[in-house]
C-alpha cells in the first residue's frame, strides 16, 4: 500500500501543478499598470480628439487579471492570443472582437496596431496605431 | 520465370491441402447455455500452445495430427469448459458445447487503453465499446451517426467532441484522434477525420477512450480517441453482405420541402473473411448513393478494403501482412442554407461546390510475440488524400502522410508490464488552398503498469514529442498520465486517472485561405498548440440478478484546456496578402473548464424465448471559460456545447423477429459565435438564422425504431424508421439534421 500512497501523492501534486499557472511577463506587465493613451492614430492622422474616430478609446485603459477590462469609455473583455503576440478585445460597443497586434509591451509602454473597417471607403480600411504609457 | 513461380505456388498449395487432408478435423459450435445464442470469439485451446477461436456464428474448426485431445473452451465472462476426445486420423469429429455465462460485459477485451489486450473493467480510464451489431440493427452507414448515438459524444458537422471537449471549428483540426487498428486516420492537411472512408463494412469493434490520451496516441488525442478495429478471419470462412434502400419523408415544416420526386438513398456492402493455411484474408467493398434531403447536397461513395495477415510456420509468434483501404467520393457538402424561412433545406448556390475526393492507405506490419511475455511490432501507414474541386481548382489539395511506429511490450512478471515505442509521422501537402508544406512529428513513449496487490493496478506513462513544420522545430512537448484501478469487490471496479493532452494546429488552421459564400477564412501562421488535462474518478459495477446480467458505470470528470483554438469572426488584415476584410481566423483565445458526470448501464434480460438488451446513458456537462490566473470560471459557456444528453436503447429478439427502439434526447446549444446573432452581420452571413435560432434553440428528443425478420438463419430482412417523431433539430448553425426517413435492408451472413 505504500506504493499506492506514493502514486496518489504524485498524482495529487501533478494535478495541483497543472492547475497553477505562473503569470507570464507579458501578463504581469499588461495587468500590472493603469495605461493612459499617449497617441491614437488612424491612417497616419491623430484620431483621438473629441468627435474623432478613436475618441472613445481616449483616456485610461485597464486590463484586469480576471479577463475584464476598461478601454477609454468602453468596458469589455480581453485575452491574449497567438502566444501573447496579439490582444483580442471584446466590447459591447463594437459588433466584433478587435484583434490587435502587440508591437511593444514593457512595464511602462504598450503599443498596439490593428485595422478597422472604413464604412465610407470599404477598399481603404483604417490602419490604427494606439500607444499607451503606464500611469 | 512467371510460369515457374506459378507452378511453385501451385505445388506448395497442393501439398499444404494434402497435409491438411491427412489430419483429423474437429469442428463444432459454441453456444450460450442459457440463451442458446452462438458465442463468437471463444478460445478453443488444444495441445500445447495451439488454439483457434469461434467465428461470429459460434463455429470453430481445426485440424490436428493427435489422436487424443483435451480441448478447453474459454471466453471471458463464461465458465471454462474442458472436453476430452479421441479419434482416428482423417476422422472428422463434431463437438458442440454450451458455456455457462457469468458476468460478460465487464470482461470485454479491449486494446486501445494500453495498446495491449486487457479487460475493460481493469482500465484506469473511461471507455465505450461499440459492436458492429449496432450498425446492422440501426442501418447505420456513417460513422458519425454511430458516434452520435453514444453517450457523451457529439459529432457536429464532422467535428467529434468527447464530453464537450470540442465545439465546431469549420472542419479544421480535431481534438479527438481517429484510428484504424491503432494507426492515425487524420488527414495531413485539414487534420480532420475523413469519416466517409472509415471501413465500416469490416469492423470487429469500435473503442472510444473518453479523456486525454496523448501519451500513447500523441497530438490530437487531446480529448480522447476513437479506434476502429477491423475484423480478422477465423478458421471458418465468412461472407457478409447487405443491400439497403431508403427514402426521406417530408419535413415537419412543409415550407421547407423543395422536392417533387422522392429523395432516395441506397447502399450495399460485401465482406469476406477466410483463412488459407496460415494466411488470413479479408476483402470488403461498399457503395453508397444518397441524393439527400437537401438541395445541392448529395453523395456518391465507394470503398474497398483488403487485409492480408500471415502467421509464420517457421518462427512461432511471427506474423506479418498488409492492410489496404481505399475510397472515392463525389459529393456536394452542405455549407450554408439559402434562408431560414423556405430555404433551410436548400444550399445557397454561392457555397455549393462539388468535391471529388479519394483516399488510399496502405499499412504493412510485422509483429513478433515471444513466449507471451514480450511483443515487438512495427507498423507503417502510407496514406494519401486528394480533394479535387472541378469548379474551383484553387481549393484543390493533395496530402500524403507516412506514419511508422515501433511498439514493444514487456511483461517481466505477473505484477508488472511495460509498453513503449517510438514513432514518426511525416506529412507533405501540395495545395493552392493551404500552400505547399511539410510536417514531421517525432515521438517516444512509455507506459508502465504495476500491481502491488492482485486487486490493484497502477499505470503511469510519459511521452516526448517534437513537431517540425516546414523544417522549423517547435519546442519539445512532454506529456504525462497516470491512473489507478481497484477491484473493490468481485464485480466492482473503482478507477482514478489523470492525463495530459496537447494538439499541434493543423495545416488548415495555420494556412487555409478561402471564401465560402459570404464567409471568408483567414490564415493564421502564428496560431499555437493547444494543451490540456483531464482527470476522472469512476466506478464500474457488474450486475447479475438471476438470469439478468449487465453492468453500470459512473464517472465524474474535470477537464481543463488552455489556448484552445477557436475560429473568431473579426476584421482582419490577411497575413499573406495584407488585404483587410471581415472573416474567421483560427485564434488561441479560449481557456476552458469542463466539469461533468456520466452514467451508463447495460442489461441483458433473457425471459423465455425473448431476449432483451437495454442500454442507457446520460451525460451532464458544465463547459465554461476559465481564467487560469484567477482560478475562476468566466461564466461564459463554451460554444457549440450542450449541458444534457441522454439515450435509451431497447433491443429484443423473439424467435425469428428482432425489435429495436432508441430514444435520444439533447438539451439546447449553450452558446454560438456572436457573428450569427449580431444585428450587423447575422443576415448577411446566414439569412433567417437569428429568427430561427431564437424560436428553435431548445432541447429535443428523437425516436428510432427497427423491426427485423430472419427469413432463414443466414438471411434477414429489416425495416428501420429514423427520427420517427419527425423532430426538427439543428447541429451547427444552418445545419438542419435529417427528418423522418425509412429504410429496408436485406442482410446475409454465410
Amino acid at each position: 500500500m505504500r506504493n499506492l500512497f506514493f502514486l496518489l501523492v504524485i498524482t495529487g501534486l501533478l494535478v495541483n501543478f497543472s492547475c497553477k499557472k505562473t503569470e507570464s511577463e507579458r501578463f504581469t506587465f499588461l495587468t500590472g499598470a493603469i495605461w493612459v493613451t499617449d497617441s491614437l492614430v488612424a491612417n497616419g492622422q491623430d484620431a483621438g480628439g473629441p468627435g474623432q474616430l478613436l475618441a472613445d478609446f481616449s483616456g485610461e485603459a485597464r486590463f484586469n487579471k480576471d479577463g475584464t477590462g476598461s478601454f477609454g469609455n468602453y468596458t469589455g473583455e480581453w485575452s491574449f492570443s497567438s502566444d501573447e503576440t496579439q490582444l483580442v478585445i471584446k466590447t459591447n460597443a463594437i459588433a466584433f472582437p478587435v484583434t490587435a497586434d502587440i508591437k511593444e509591451l514593457t512595464k511602462v509602454s504598450l503599443k498596439l496596431t490593428t485595422v478597422m473597417p472604413n464604412p465610407m471607403d470599404i477598399q481603404n480600411p483604417y490602419r490604427i496605431r494606439m500607444t499607451f504609457k503606464a500611469k | 520465370m512467371t510460369r515457374c513461380i506459378i507452378t511453385a505456388i501451385f505445388l506448395l498449395t497442393a501439398s499444404a491441402i494434402q497435409a491438411a487432408v491427412s489430419d483429423g478435423v474437429v469442428r463444432g459450435k459454441v453456444t450460450d447455455k442459457s440463451t442458446g445464442e452462438a458465442l463468437p470469439g471463444v478460445y478453443v485451446l488444444y495441445g500445447k500452445n495451439q488454439g483457434t477461436t469461434s467465428n461470429d456464428k459460434g463455429y470453430y474448426i481445426f485440424s490436428t495430427q493427435a489422436e487424443k485431445l483435451t480441448i478447453v473452451f474459454q471466453l471471458v465472462g463464461y465458465g471454462a469448459l474442458t472436453r476430452e476426445i479421441s479419434f482416428s486420423r482423417r476422422d472428422t469429429v463434431t463437438l458442440d458445447v454450451s458455456l455457462e455465462m457469468k458476468i460478460r460485459e465487464i470482461d470485454q477485451i479491449v486494446v486501445s487503453a494500453g495498446k495491449y489486450e486487457q479487460k475493460i473493467s481493469e482500465l484506469t480510464v473511461s471507455m465505450d465499446v461499440i459492436r458492429p451489431a449496432l450498425l446492422t440493427s440501426n442501418h447505420i452507414t456513417d460513422a458519425q451517426e454511430m458516434l452520435n448515438k453514444t453517450p457523451g459524444i457529439e459529432v457536429m458537422d464532422g467535428q467529434a467532441s468527447v464530453r464537450g471537449g470540442s465545439g465546431f471549428s469549420y472542419g479544421a483540426g480535431s481534438r479527438v484522434m481517429a484510428l484504424i487498428d491503432g494507426l492515425p486516420f487524420l488527414s495531413a492537411d485539414a487534420g480532420n477525420i475523413k469519416w466517409q472512408f472509415l471501413p465500416l463494412e469490416n469492423i470487429s469493434q469500435v473503442e472510444i477512450i473518453k479523456g486525454a490520451s496523448s501519451v500513447l496516441y500523441g497530438s490530437s488525442a487531446l480529448n480522447g480517441i476513437i479506434n476502429f478495429r477491423q475484423a480478422d478471419a477465423t478458421n471458418i470462412p465468412e461472407t457478409r453482405f447487405y443491400t439497403e434502400t431508403g427514402i426521406y419523408g417530408s419535413p415537419r415544416n412543409r415550407n421547407w420541402k423543395w422536392w417533387n420526386s422522392p429523395r432516395f438513398s441506397s447502399s450495399a456492402s460485401l465482406s469476406h473473411l477466410r483463412k488459407l493455411g496460415n494466411t488470413s484474408i479479408g476483402l470488403s467493398a461498399s457503395v453508397l448513393y444518397d441524393n439527400g434531403y437537401r438541395r445541392l447536397n448529395d453523395e456518391k461513395l465507394a470503398r474497398i478494403g483488403i487485409r492480408l495477415k500471415h502467421n509464420s510456420s517457421k518462427l512461432k509468434g511471427l506474423s506479418y501482412g498488409v492492410n489496404l483501404n481505399s475510397g472515392f467520393t463525389k459529393a456536394q457538402d452542405f455549407v450554408l442554407w439559402e434562408d431560414g424561412y423556405t430555404g433551410a433545406l436548400k444550399q445557397s448556390e454561392s457555397t455549393a461546390i462539388t468535391l471529388h475526393g479519394d483516399f488510399l492507405s496502405v499499412d504493412p506490419f510485422v509483429s513478433y510475440s515471444g513466449s507471451g511475455r514480450t511483443r515487438h511490432e512495427l507498423k507503417v501507414r502510407l496514406q494519401s488524400t486528394r480533394n479535387r474541386f472541378p469548379d474551383s481548382e484553387k481549393n484543390n489539395s493533395d496530402a500524403v502522410s507516412f506514419y511508422s511506429e515501433y511498439q514493444g511490450s514487456l511483461k517481466p512478471g505477473e505484477k508488472t508490464g511495460l509498453t513503449f515505442g517510438i514513432c514518426e509521422s511525416y506529412g507533405k501537402i501540395n495545395s493552392e488552398f493551404f500552400g505547399d508544406h511539410t510536417s514531421l512529428n517525432l515521438a517516444g513513449y512509455a507506459q508502465a503498469e504495476y500491481r502491488p496487490v492482485n486487486r490493484l493496478k497502477a499505470a503511469a506513462g510519459l511521452r516526448l514529442e517534437n513537431y517540425f513544420l516546414d523544417g522549423i522545430a517547435d519546442k519539445l512537448v512532454p506529456v504525462f498520465r497516470t491512473g489507478l484501478n481497484l477491484q473493490a469487490a468481485s464485480y466492482t471496479f473503482l478507477r482514478l486517472s489523470f492525463g495530459q493532452g496537447y494538439r499541434f494546429p493543423s495545416i488548415a488552421e495555420k494556412f487555409a485561405s478561402t471564401t465560402l459564400g459570404s464567409v471568408k477564412i483567414f490564415p493564421n501562421p502564428g496560431v499555437q498548440p493547444e494543451t490540456g488535462w483531464n482527470s476522472e474518478i469512476g466506478i464500474k459495477q457488474g450486475l447479475s440478478i438471476g438470469n439478468i446480467s449487465g453492468q453500470a458505470d459512473f464517472a465524474a470528470f474535470l477537464t481543463r484546456n488552455n489556448r484552445l483554438i477557436e475560429y473568431i469572426f473579426s476584421y482582419y488584415q490577411d497575413p499573406v496578402t495584407g488585404i483587410p476584410d471581415f472573416g474567421f481566423m483560427a485564434t488561441n483565445v479560449e481557456q476552458s473548464r469542463i466539469l461533468g458526470f456520466e452514467t451508463e448501464f447495460l442489461l441483458n434480460i433473457p425471459a423465455g424465448n425473448v431476449n432483451t438488451t437495454v442500454t442507457a446513458g446520460y451525460t451532464w456537462l458544465s463547459p465554461v471559460g476559465y481564467n487560469r490566473i484567477t482560478h475562476k470560471t468566466t461564466g461564459v459557456y463554451l460554444k457549440y456545447r450542450r449541458k444534457h444528453s441522454a439515450s435509451l436503447n431497447i433491443a429484443s429478439s423473439w424467435e425469428k423477429f428482432d425489435f429495436g427502439l432508441s430514444l435520444y434526447a439533447k438539451s439546447k446549444i449553450l452558446n454560438i459565435d456572436d457573428v450569427f446573432l449580431d444585428p450587423g452581420t447575422r443576415e448577411e452571413i446566414l439569412p433567417g438564422f437569428y429568427d430561427y435560432w431564437t424560436r428553435n434553440n431548445k432541447g429535443y428528443f428523437t425516436l428510432d425504431g427497427s423491426l427485423g425478420y430472419k427469413i432463414t438463419p443466414r438471411l434477414s430482412l429489416s425495416f428501420v424508421v429514423k427520427n420517427f417523431t419527425n423532430t426538427e433539430y439543428m447541429g451547427r448553425p444552418g445545419d438542419i439534421q435529417p427528418h423522418r426517413n425509412f429504410s429496408v435492408r436485406l442482410t446475409g451472413n454465410y
